[in-house]
């Protein structure tokens, strides 16, 4: 893996009382032509063994770079030059000019004592410096080996594998990984998907299962990590390199929510030859009201709504349940609970008992039932108002299987209800230990909008923080990626052990949180091209540039052209498609005959039982849940709540 | 060598001392007239170089030396002088970038053997460091000790200069030239060489007088005077010479921005003059600031002492930026 070379010296440290050496900065210089520049690791040797600091081997990285000549003041160029530019440049001497570099010690060997950096020859690092400098030698090697290619330091023609440590990387010493870089470029994405392929290939057994759920909240983006993209002879060199295979997922699983209709899948990832795996993502009363809290904006959130969801959570949901007017409930769907609803508020209205039911106030009750409604409207598609839900395999998510939960087209709030789902679930299980697996790396984008260092505090941000602060000793690891850092709450970018940056804005990289970086290193990230990112890891004492190969898997962009997606198929044909994804022997057209002048709840209801049923014979299942025919009937509009007589002001 | 040597007469008996005389810094030259003879016109005329087209050699060496001391000790009032003298010429190519093709640089003892204590005159002999002695006389007086040490540390230095133009003159390739940083007539080879150049700052040493000292000193800058041949002084060899005017004197001084060309002494010199001056009037560019010679100092001269300086022993020199008393300080010694 590690390669040895003895590159020449490239330059020699020197140290003035202005600018001296110091325990944790140094200053060297070098030829005018030279192959180093900013982010070049270097290694400082005291030449001689008569030279102070012999013996003493320093690893630094560039921060800085300063160009200067011996001319006292630009006016004497101007003298000399007799004020014409063109004559300066013909000059028959060329002016003394020095390449001083500045450059942030990463590592001194031996450690103690810490001293100033000797002034001795500088060398461009080999692979072995990089790996001492990193401090990666601590977890390259050794009888449990934790190291995760993340991609390739290059400088001067030189280039050396750059490691993280899972155990910092993915817990439990540290964890989480925070991304940040400007649209557009696609490199937060690749770079995670670069990532996650490197992990899932050196992942340490002895740390287990590693799974990851990647939410795709905008457009194609993760819709073909199983299909094989495109590749330069140069990204393959660099597979090579890291010893990652450049290979698309193995094991995708795609998760999606209906369209409006219910049975068309609400992804870009319909194409014939792909759709079939992609599994819709439903449900139902049970799963939403489990996450209400997710749906209260701030005005909601009081102690009389709480009560009352916990109220039907506990009381009245899935339980044979007495309204207090004569009816009898089992609720289980957003239907029953409709019922539910209007029975008591027609009871309160006809019994003139006044404006409490069971304790709860009828605004509270209004309120609550209008939030709930609202999602089985905004949302219509994941959240079905009857019927049982589909689900992630939860305890039985498979071993480096990416999970896929595409709420790209959902409405914010649905994206909102399910990513706080998800998440929640995934730690539930990794609590009980009952997952499948025994990590699970959560990849979120657009953090600036899930966690916003400002704003309210929502039921997701406070989710997403308790995933950064207590998540690593789970397993449940976050990777995060956003377009402005800044905007993301501290706590939850600060958990991250693991910062990558990719090419950043300049406004950004103006706020305060990027002082500690040198104005070089500011204008490098500000030009990084794609491929290239900075990292910075809790082995690496300073940030590093690293180039990484492009994702072995097809970009979303690609892969909307390569599969377009599929119009929306008539409400026949896509229930026909989904029952012969489930069975392959079922024949389309003796569904479109089955499903004439049927209702299409009914088609919906049966089309999810025969869904979570799996039967053998899916057509005879499918057949069975509708049930017998009966007399076409017009569409019932939904049903709307009749005003209540006024009894105060709130405006429910 | 260092202070080996130092240490050495230190320990003898020598009572230590730490002395910079400012003239260590620099050379002067003599002051005195020998008169010149006219070469390319009968009387000393102004040439003015517009349109002369600028010769443009393909290399160029640039030689030119240095020279520090510092007094170390004193045997009785008997000065002990360590003397530090080198040379170097950097080579300009097509890529106008000077590089180091030679150098040298010696270190001696100046002082007078037989007016020292037996214990220091051997513990100097013994450290094998170059002594040179000073006349019987200068060493009485500890006023002239002084300036006869800097006349011996001026032709140490003259002599490396020399020694190092004349080793680079047998390797001088067809389309190179040599220019050295003062006069020629002190060598045979340079004197005599095509492609030698002599350029001096100092303007000590006067050749005419009257209506033609006022032309010669009086020069518009790009204009150079006729060629002549300044009369022989002592041992110095036949050579051509005349002034340039590289800035304009007028507001400055006389000086200002004024050398002297030598060359050696042949037909083609008089007629290259003009070509040879467009040329170092060429070479005021990049001036030679921070130095304050900078209106006469060619830039690769500059350059060369630059290179030398920084190479010299550090502690010959004080260092301007250090806020540390230099080993030379006035300040009293509180330890042994």
């Amino acid at each position: 893996m590690i390669e040895r070379r003895d590159p020449p010296p490239i330059g020699r440290v020197v140290a003035t009382e202005q600018k001296p050496a110091t325990p944790h900065q140094f200053h060297f210089w070098t030829a005018n032509e030279t192959s180093i520049g900013i982010g070049a690791i270097v290694r400082v040797e005291g030449a001689g063994s008569g030279e102070q600091g012999a013996g003493k081997v320093v690893y630094g990285v560039v921060t800085d770079g300063f160009a200067y000549s011996d001319l006292a003041t630009p006016l004497h160029d101007v003298v000399g030059a007799e004020g014409d530019p063109a004559k300066a440049a013909d000059s028959p001497t060329v002016r003394q000019e020095i390449r001083l570099w500045t450059a942030a010690v990463l590592r001194q060997r031996p450690e103690e004592p810490l001293q100033p950096v000797p002034l001795g020859q500088v060398h461009v690092a080999s692979d072995v410096d990089v790996a001492q400098a990193l401090r990666m030698d601590a977890y390259l090697g050794g009888a449990q080996p934790t190291a995760i290619p993340v991609g390739l330091y290059t400088s001067g023609g030189l280039e050396a594998p750059v490691y993280l440590d899972a155990d910092f990387l993915l817990g439990p010493e540290a964890a989480h990984l925070n991304i940040s870089g400007v649209s557009g470029l696609a490199t937060k994405t690749s770079a995670v998907e670069f990532l996650l392929g490197s992990i899932f290939q050196h992942f340490p057994p002895h740390k287990g299962r590693i799974a990851a759920v990647c939410f795709n909240v905008k457009g194609p983006d993760l819709c073909f990590l199983d299909q094989p993209g495109a590749l330069e002879d140069e990204d393959r060199r660099r597979y090579e390199r890291l010893a990652v295979p450049a290979r698309p997922f193995e094991r995708v699983r795609y998760y999606a929510p209906f369209k409006a209709d219910g049975v068309n899948l609400n992804t870009l990832r319909t194409h014939p030859d792909l759709v079939s795996d992609v599994e819709p993502l439903v449900w139902g009363l049970r799963e939403v009201l489990d996450y209400a809290e997710v749906l209260l904006n701030r005005d909601d959130i009081d102690a009389k709504a709480d009560a009352f969801i916990d109220f039907l959570s506990d009381r009245v949901v899935d339980k044979e349940f007495d309204d207090g007017f004569g009816g009898a409930h089992r609720v289980l769907t957003f239907a029953d609970l409709e019922r539910l609803f209007r029975s008591i508020f027609d009871g309160l209205e006809l019994s003139a008992r006044g404006d409490t039911w069971r304790t709860h106030h009828i605004a509270t009750i209004r309120k609550v039932r209008n939030r709930l409604s609202n999602i089985s409207t905004r949302c219509k598609g994941l959240v079905t108002d009857d019927g049982p839900s589909n689900d992630l395999p939860w305890g039985r998510f498979e071993d480096r299987a990416v999970y896929v939960v595409d709420v790209a087209n959902v409405d914010p709030l649905g994206q909102d209800l399910v990513f706080a789902r998800a998440v929640s679930k995934l730690r539930e299980h990794l609590e009980r230990r009952d997952l499948g697996v025994d990590a699970v790396v959560v990849f979120v984008d657009e953090l600036n909008k899930y966690a916003p260092g400002d704003g309210p505090e929502t039921y997701v941000k406070k989710m997403l923080l308790d995933i950064s602060e207590r998540g690593r000793y789970l397993g449940l690891v976050l990777f995060g990626a956003e377009q402005f850092r800044s905007q993301v709450h501290r706590r939850v970018v600060g958990n991250a052990g693991t910062i990558v940056f990719g090419r950043m804005d300049s406004d950004e990289l103006a706020t305060p949180g990027y002082q500690v970086l040198s104005p070089a290193i500011k204008i490098k990230l500000a030009t990084l091209p794609i491929g290239e990112l900075m990292v910075r890891h809790p082995h690496f004492t300073q940030p590093i540039f690293v180039r990484f190969p492009r994702p072995a898997v097809l970009r979303g962009r690609d892969g909307v052209e390569r599969f377009p997606p599929a119009a929306d198929l008539p409400f026949e044909d896509a229930v026909a498609r989904q029952l012969v994804k489930l069975d392959r022997r079922v024949r389309p057209n003796l569904v479109k005959d089955l499903l004439a002048d049927r209702r299409e709840e009914d088609v919906r209801r049966a089309l999810a039982h025969t869904r979570q049923a799996r039967p053998q014979d899916a057509f005879a299942h499918f057949k069975r849940q509708l049930g017998g025919r009966v007399a076409a009937a017009p569409a019932t509009a939904r049903e709307s709540v009749s005003p209540l007589n006024p009894i105060s002001d709130e405006p429910y | 060598m260092s202070r080996s040597w130092v240490d050495a007469i230190l320990a003898a008996g020598v009572v230590p001392a730490s002395y910079v005389p400012d003239a260590s810094v620099g050379r002067s030259d003599l002051e005195e007239f020998t008169g010149a003879d006219p070469v390319e016109d009968p009387t000393l005329r102004v040439h003015s170089l517009v349109g002369a087209r600028a010769l443009a050699p393909a290399a160029v060496g640039f030689l030119d030396g240095i020279e520090q001391w510092r007094v170390v000790g004193y045997a009785g009032v008997t000065p002990i002088v360590r003397a530090y003298v080198a040379a170097a010429i950097r080579l300009r190519g097509a890529d106008r970038r000077p590089r180091t093709i030679a150098e040298d640089a010696d270190e001696l003892a100046i002082t007078r053997l037989d007016r020292l204590p037996d214990a220091v005159r051997g513990a100097l002999e013994g450290t094998g460091v170059r002594v040179v002695e000073i006349a019987a006389e200068d060493a009485a007086q500890p006023a002239r000790a002084l300036p006869a040490a800097r006349v011996e540390v001026q032709k140490a230095r003259a002599a490396l200069e020399r020694r190092l133009a004349e080793q680079r003159l047998a390797r001088l390739g067809s389309d190179e030239w040599l220019v050295v940083d003062g006069v020629l007539s002190d060598s045979p080879a340079l004197s005599a060489h095509p492609r030698a150049l002599g350029v001096v700052k100092s303007h000590g040493a006067e050749y005419f007088e009257g209506p033609e000292l006022e032309r010669a000193l009086t020069l518009p800058a790009a204009h150079r005077t006729s060629v002549f041949r300044p009369k022989r002084r002592g041992a110095r060899r036949e050579i051509y010479s005349w002034y340039l005017r590289l800035w304009p004197w007028e507001g400055n001084d006389l000086l200002y921005g004024l050398l002297r060309v030598e060359a050696r002494a042949h037909p083609d010199t008089v007629v290259r003059a003009s070509r040879i001056s467009a040329w170092l009037v060429d070479e005021r560019a990049p001036l030679a600031t921070p130095d304050r010679r900078w209106d006469r100092l060619l830039y690769p001269i500059h350059d060369v002492e630059t290179y030398l300086r920084v190479r010299a022993p550090r502690d010959l020199v004080s260092h301007p930026a250090s806020r540390i008393p230099h080993p030379g300080s006035r300040l009293p010694r509180t330890g042994s």
